[in-house]
């Protein structure tokens, strides 16, 4: 019931997520023949700075289709709108439905808050995964009609990074969630502190390799075909430490 | 042998920043009763009520529902199990229609009561395919009774359920939570400001006023412990300060001083003999005068 409960909280930005990515996902592979006709036009671009170094970098990567979907798709769209709609997976809950929305009614069923939490989590998580699996597969599936081929593994490799760097804003999200009584707080942190984190990764190159945005990217599994295992770790843990201090913190919460 | 209080707190005390809601909360609800929470709006009510459903951990003290800790969270979900609430506000699930809420609620009760849920559905007339978020007060109110009602509950505790009602849909209310009780075995603890509906329905009686109870007991024992003994002298009453231990509240107006008595008339009628005063009568009071009496005593 706790799961039911859950899903209806979540399921309109989940549905909304869902559909956005794919439509993102779909228009990628179908507007390749397209971007394809300008590259020509895009190399002759005459930019300085980052920017320069981006178009130059994109169309360098594009000269193939693997890396046209990675320039386009995994770091681009799916990265941003991945964020975006794990912050919103993450926020709300019991505290900020306590002021009238059914928080009360939740607290007096003979289910612990750790339970709550738990499966509140658990639902948003499997939601995430979707959010990064499916538009992720859709790739592979829709190519042929393009006359290209994705590979199943590559897919698959991009929704697991998505998804376990997501998880941490999901996370941080869900924390600040059981801290503040407004679902806006939790929201406009979560989003700072991802667009802060981006800034510093794009300026700050030596923190690049490390950060958050690279790893949810897939970059090193673009570039060697290795899963980034170290940085999957860390952001499960970090992940899983941020929900250990959501349960505490909701634990010690008064309605 | 059971335990004949199903809630007792004992010097219980929360602390909200500089607001002291509860301050030594002593209360002993038997088990089987209808008992009246009675105190003025902010004297520590839900307050009470959310600490013995785990919703709010006191500062200190105890507090027990069932003879389990409140504060201990495995033994109020145990509690929770136990006991129906409807809160104030009628908190509900907004965007579940009535028929997923009652369906959802009684996925989390193995002892959840079909005959009642489809009785009280027909009795009160509910929606099925409404949402909650467009019942009307009234409704809202009948649709956490069912919810409450249904769960095969021992115990009921009702924070001020008949707030926000019109006075017809609050007679239907209380009806039906008499008859319910009446029906079933259980006992019922609601809080209310309303001293008509403690008075109508309640058999015992405690009456909290900022943070503390002051009065407590059987109704009819309060009736009957509680009585104001009214003096009449031939010019003005004296300005005395009475040494029984029962007097609650002494009044004085012109001839009259007016003594209200927790402990009957005998010891007060005794002291005040010597004063010599022209008549001396003992009028009965009600639950309304105790509250009131009690209150003013206490400031």
């Amino acid at each position: 019931m706790l799961w039911y409960k859950s899903w209806l909280d979540t399921r309109s930005r989940f549905l909304i997520g869902l559909v956005l990515l794919m439509l993102s996902a779909g228009a990628t592979v179908v507007y390749y023949p397209e971007v394809m006709k300008l590259m020509p036009m895009a190399s002759s671009i005459d930019a300085d700075g980052a920017l320069g170094r981006r178009i130059r970098e994109g169309v360098e990567l594009s000269r193939d289709y693997r890396g046209y979907i990675w320039a386009q798709w995994a770091r681009q769209a799916m990265k941003n709108l991945g964020t975006v709609f794990a912050i919103l997976l993450g926020t709300g809950g019991l505290v900020s439905q306590s002021s009238g929305a059914g928080a009360l009614f939740m607290l007096s069923m003979p289910a612990s808050r750790n339970r709550v939490l738990s499966v509140r989590a658990a639902t948003g998580l499997a939601e995430l995964l979707a959010l990064a699996i499916v538009p992720a597969l859709l790739i592979p599936v829709l190519s042929p009609g393009v006359g290209q081929r994705y590979a199943l593994t590559d897919a698959f490799a991009h929704a697991v990074c998505l998804f376990s760097a997501a998880a941490m804003f999901f996370s941080l999200a869900m924390l600040l969630s059981t801290l503040f009584t407004d679902l806006w707080r939790p929201l406009l942190i979560t989003c700072g502190v991802a667009v802060v984190l981006a800034l510093y990764e794009g300026l700050v190159r030596q923190v690049a390799p490390y950060g958050v945005f690279r790893l949810m990217s897939g970059e090193t599994y673009f570039r060697t075909g290795h899963l980034p295992w170290m940085g999957l770790l860390g952001s499960a843990a970090a992940s899983a430490a941020m929900l250990y201090a959501a349960s505490k913190s909701l634990a010690r919460q008064d309605f | 042998m059971a335990d004949p209080f199903i809630i007792e707190t004992t010097d219980l005390r929360k602390r909200y920043d500089r607001f002291e809601a509860l301050r030594g909360l002593n209360l002993q609800v038997p088990a089987g009763s209808i008992c009246g929470f009675l105190g003025r709006n902010g004297a520590g009510k839900t307050t009470t009520v959310k600490i013995l459903l785990g919703m709010t951990r006191p500062t200190s003290g105890r507090a027990s529902v069932f003879g389990l800790p409140a504060d201990a969270a495995d033994h109020s979900v145990d509690i929770r199990c136990r006991t129906g609430f409807v809160s104030e506000d009628k908190d509900l699930l907004e965007t579940m229609t009535v028929s997923e809420i009652v369906r959802f609620t009684a996925g989390f009760y193995p002892r959840w009561r079909a005959d009642l849920e489809q009785r009280y559905l027909e009795k009160f007339e509910l929606p099925l395919d409404r949402k909650v978020k467009a019942l009307s007060r009234g409704m809202r109110t009948k649709l956490a009774l069912l919810l409450a009602f249904s769960r095969g509950a021992e115990l009921l505790m009702l924070d001020e359920p008949t707030s926000g009602l019109d006075p017809v849909v609050a007679e239907d209310v209380l009806q039906a939570l008499v008859s319910h009780v009446a029906s079933e075995q259980m006992t019922v603890f609601f809080s209310s400001h309303q001293i008509a509906e403690v008075d109508q329905i309640a058999d015992h009686v405690a009456i909290v006023d900022r943070g503390r109870v002051v009065v407590a007991g059987g109704l009819e024992d309060l009736r009957e412990r509680y009585c104001r003994v009214q003096l009449v002298f031939h010019g003005d009453a004296p300005a005395i300060t009475l040494r029984a231990p029962d007097v609650v509240r002494t009044h004085r107006e012109g001839r009259v001083l007016s003594v209200l008595s927790r402990g009957g008339p005998q010891r007060i009628l005794d002291e005040t003999r010597a004063l010599n005063p022209a008549s001396a009568e003992v009028v009965p009071i009600t639950l309304k005068e105790i509250f009131l009496e009690t209150v003013k005593a206490e400031e």
